[in-house]
């Protein structure tokens, strides 16, 4: 207990060294120090730097139903008049997790074309990406002579849901920071949630109308035949058509399934029209190009509707065929609106609508005037202890106080070197433990008098002291290790924050207290020999 | 010349008060769990779910203009900022559905009843915004949870609580003996009972520092109870022929001075972050200085008496030294 080999005390001071390195670049400006020093301080949460949280969820429900819909594409192709195989007519609809079918053309002798039908959607049918068995993405099944079902099953649901999880952060990514230069971060959590942390001082409201919107770009033909219109105005919509609005088109009644859609946007920018008006210009990729191409020879004449998220953006009338693949939308957009836009357009479509669970702001002055309270609260809780402390103890207070004060700067050398986040309640943590470190501290100053009592000399009862009190001080600090640890496993947030600065603060003031004033006073006795031990 | 703030040697019989303190105990917790069944715990955003806006108080920002400007039912009131300038708080639910919009009203039952919070909160967030001409930077704080992550956190709120509790019974049953952790494990839900209690007598904001603060006051509780069963432990061993009555004693007097010299240096601390520490801070410093004082009477009065009432089986053992720790030197 009263040995300290060269070993030892190399160790402490090169863990004292480590930690001012640390802990330094929270009080001095680094950026000029040489190569491997760091320079980085403490990271410092949201709540005191400001800025927004925001929980967003992705629903199942929507990442199917969307899913279905894309697939209700692929198999209008499939059942179309393909390499000289005749068409077979049908209808698709997509109702809550099933798309339905219904084969509508009859052959010759009345029977629908079932076999064949079902033949040539299950050849579209993929297997789920990594699933043992070659489980398939969809279920296709008969269900009525002229009825065919296709659903998810559950399995494929998860690989989906995975996935819709991976694109949608990055879809997120690209919506808030096209440029990709700003500190967002976005992580995340469990299956179906994502985090976004802006720090700084970002628009929350301009944020979800970023994120809030599906950014499901298609390109549809209008039918703008009299008779079809009337009917639609008196509630008999044309089959495979639906009523669509937009601020400048009106009313519009549109087909169903899109000639292009946003998968096929290469990118996405804002500009200016002819009247310096902000617009959005974007340009398609080859394959969307050539659609584009083809559906404007073949529409001569006819709208040409722009809808994004059902709502219509614009509907020019195809007056020639297009190739090059460039399109713009003008209107009367303000800047702020055309570039968002223009990001969320570029961004592509979410698999799913994203749902806003949990929002949180904090505005940057009132960040700053916490961390002001706090590092007030810190110095003065911190000046009462050493008072205490030295009042109660006399020499070897100075000594608690001076490891205290090594304490602190190894706690802010911890979270700084492990990349840790300091939030307000994690102020409070480290408050607490300068409370608390003085624990240890006591325990063995306590004891140490007892043996003194006892008619032990200095030297002896400061063995004895240290060696009664260690598995006390073991026993009390692994317990509140214990709830630190849980706090940081299951808490949230700030919360997490005051986790981990109580749980580097139970291992520093150990450290600190056990070690480091045991050495001091070792260093007293052996140098003084004093023949009576004040405390 | 040291400050000596209590006799070197006490010799306080804490165990024949011990009845007291069973009684007291008994009538706080029984007082607690009514106030909690009648009043019940005023939970914040956090876990109840709904907005919390603060804005700073200015001549044209007042109670009144926002209260005058807010489009739906809200509780405006003003409380002192962290840098001591008063703030306006409002508080405000989802409001009803049909007052959010068409395109709200298309959405499905499920949809709305998640999103008409964030809705809410956009519309009011974009009325103040228009009515009093603020900027975002005018929102020192937008607190907006809806009614499904509120739910989870309560639940992993609660779930830490219990969990912490069961580690604890199981690290001081294997540390101790099985009566040792009845008794600590009685003590701490005897202080998270009384603390719950006090929150719902004072209607003090429960919100998620609040559970961080129950886990401290676990954690701090635990702590001075394991310093006083290690020196019982210790005493039991040496002494004996001693009752036990007499060892528990012996123990928490001469662990007294440590546990008021810990207790005060925390509570002095404490007390700096409860009047310096701004508003944010504080329900959560008077719930630890709180506990602090629970703490320390539960390893006395209840975790101790326990002992003292199941009996020990230390000394019927053959004397072992601890040796669990005893590598690490």
């Amino acid at each position: 207990m009263l040995q300290f080999p060269a070993w030892k005390i190399c160790l402490i001071l090169g863990i004292m060294l480590w930690g001012t390195m640390m802990a330094l670049p929270n009080v001095v400006n680094m950026s000029g120090a040489p190569a491997g020093v760091p320079k980085q301080g403490v990271n410092l949460g949201l709540d005191l730097q400001g800025g927004v949280y925001l929980m967003m969820e992705i629903n199942p429900d929507e990442v199917v139903a969307n899913r279905l819909e894309v697939f209700a594409i692929d198999v209008r192709n499939a059942l179309g008049n393909k390499d000289g195989k005749p068409l077979i007519g049908h209808l698709s609809t997509v109702e809550g997790r099933t798309l339905n079918i219904e084969l509508t053309r009859p052959d010759a002798d009345g029977k629908f074309p079932m076999d064949e039908a079902l033949t040539r959607i299950r050849k579209l049918n993929s297997s789920v990406e990594g699933a043992i068995g070659g489980a398939k993405t969809y279920e296709v099944e008969p269900a009525g002579p002229a009825l065919i079902k296709v659903t998810v099953p559950a399995t494929a649901e998860e690989a989906l849901m995975k996935d819709a999880l991976a694109k949608t952060m990055t879809i997120v990514r690209r919506r808030v920071d096209p440029e990709g230069v700003s500190e967002i971060s976005i992580t995340p959590q469990g299956n179906s949630r994502i985090i976004l942390e802006a720090p700084g001082e970002p628009d929350a409201t301009r944020l979800k109308n970023l994120l809030s919107r599906d950014g499901k770009m298609t390109f549809n033909l209008v039918e703008s035949s009299p008779s079809a219109i009337a009917a639609a105005e008196k509630g008999v919509v044309k089959p495979g058509y639906r009523l669509l609005s937009g601020p400048q088109t009106g009313q519009l009644l549109v087909r169903n399934i899109p000639e292009v859609t946003g998968a096929d946007i290469a990118t996405a920018s804002q500009g200016y029209d002819d009247g310096n008006r902000p617009q959005i210009n974007f340009r398609l990729n080859g394959n969307g190009a050539a659609k584009f191409y083809q559906t404007t020879r073949n529409n001569s004449g006819k709208l040409f509707a722009i809808v994004l998220d059902d709502t219509i953006m614009s509907a020019p009338r195809i007056n020639e065929p297009i190739p090059g693949g460039s399109v713009r939308i003008t209107g009367d957009f303000t800047l702020e609106e055309a570039q968002d836009l223009a990001a969320i357009i570029e961004a592509g479509e979410m698999p799913a609508k994203v749902q806003f669970l949990d929002q949180r702001t904090v505005s940057a002055t009132l960040g700053q005037d916490s961390i002001r309270a706090g590092i007030r609260a810190s110095l003065i809780g911190l000046a009462l202890v050493a008072i205490f402390m030295i009042l109660a103890y006399g020499l070897m207070g100075i000594f608690a106080v001076g490891s205290l004060a090594a304490n602190i700067i190894l706690i802010v050398g911890a979270l700084s070197g492990l990349g840790a986040t300091l939030t307000l309640p994690g102020i409070a943590g480290i408050i607490l433990t300068i409370g608390m470190a003085v624990d240890a501290n006591v325990l063995v100053f306590e004891r140490i008098r007892e043996e003194q009592r006892a008619g032990r000399s200095p030297l002896t009862a400061v063995q004895a002291g240290y060696e009664r009190a260690l598995s006390t001080i073991l026993d009390a600090n692994i317990t509140t290790f214990i709830a630190a640890a849980i706090l940081y496993l299951l808490g949230s947030g700030p919360v997490k924050g005051f986790a981990v600065t109580l749980a580097i603060g139970i291992v520093t003031s150990v450290f600190t207290a056990f070690v480091l004033t045991r050495w001091f006073t070792v260093m007293w006795l052996k140098g003084f020999k004093p023949k009576k031990f004040a405390l | 010349m040291l400050l000596r703030y209590w006799p070197e040697s006490t010799n306080i019989k804490f165990m024949s008060l011990r009845m007291g303190g069973a009684l007291l105990s008994v009538i706080m917790i029984t007082a607690s769990i009514f106030f909690l069944a009648s009043r019940g715990l005023n939970l914040g955003v956090d876990f109840a779910g709904g907005t919390v806006m603060e804005l700073q108080q200015t001549e044209t920002v007042t109670v009144e203009s926002v209260r005058a400007a807010m489009p739906f039912n809200a509780e405006v009131n003003t409380a002192v900022g962290t840098d001591a300038r008063p703030i306006v708080v409002v508080k405000f639910g989802a409001a009803d559905p049909a007052q959010l919009g068409d395109e709200f009203a298309n959405l499905a039952p499920a949809a709305q009843a998640e999103r008409a919070q964030q809705v809410t909160n956009d519309i009011v967030a974009r009325t103040l915004k228009d009515k009093l001409g603020l900027t975002d930077s005018d929102f020192l704080r937008d607190d907006s949870v809806g009614p499904k992550v509120s739910g989870e956190l309560f639940r992993s709120g609660i779930m830490a609580l219990v969990v912490a509790l069961g580690l604890m019974l199981a690290y001081i049953w294997f540390r101790f003996e099985w009566q040792f952790s009845v008794g600590a494990v009685a003590a701490l839900a005897h202080d998270v009972i009384i603390t719950l209690g006090v929150f719902s007598l004072l209607q003090l904001e429960f919100n998620l520092t609040t559970i961080a603060a129950l886990l401290t006051i676990i954690g701090y509780s635990m702590n001075d109870t394991v310093v006083v069963f290690d020196r019982v432990r210790e005493e039991r061993r040496k002494y004996k022929k001693m009752p036990d009555r007499q060892v528990i004693d012996q123990s928490l007097n001469s662990t007294l001075s440590r546990t008021l010299l810990t207790s005060g240096t925390t509570l002095l601390a404490l007390f700096a972050i409860f009047f310096l520490g701004g508003p944010v801070l504080r329900g959560m410093s008077f719930a630890l200085i709180w506990g602090i004082f629970i703490g320390t009477y539960s390893s006395i009065f209840i975790a101790s008496a326990i002992v003292l009432s199941l009996g020990m089986d230390l000394n019927k053992k053959p004397a072992e030294e601890v040796t669990g720790f005893q590598g690490i030197r």
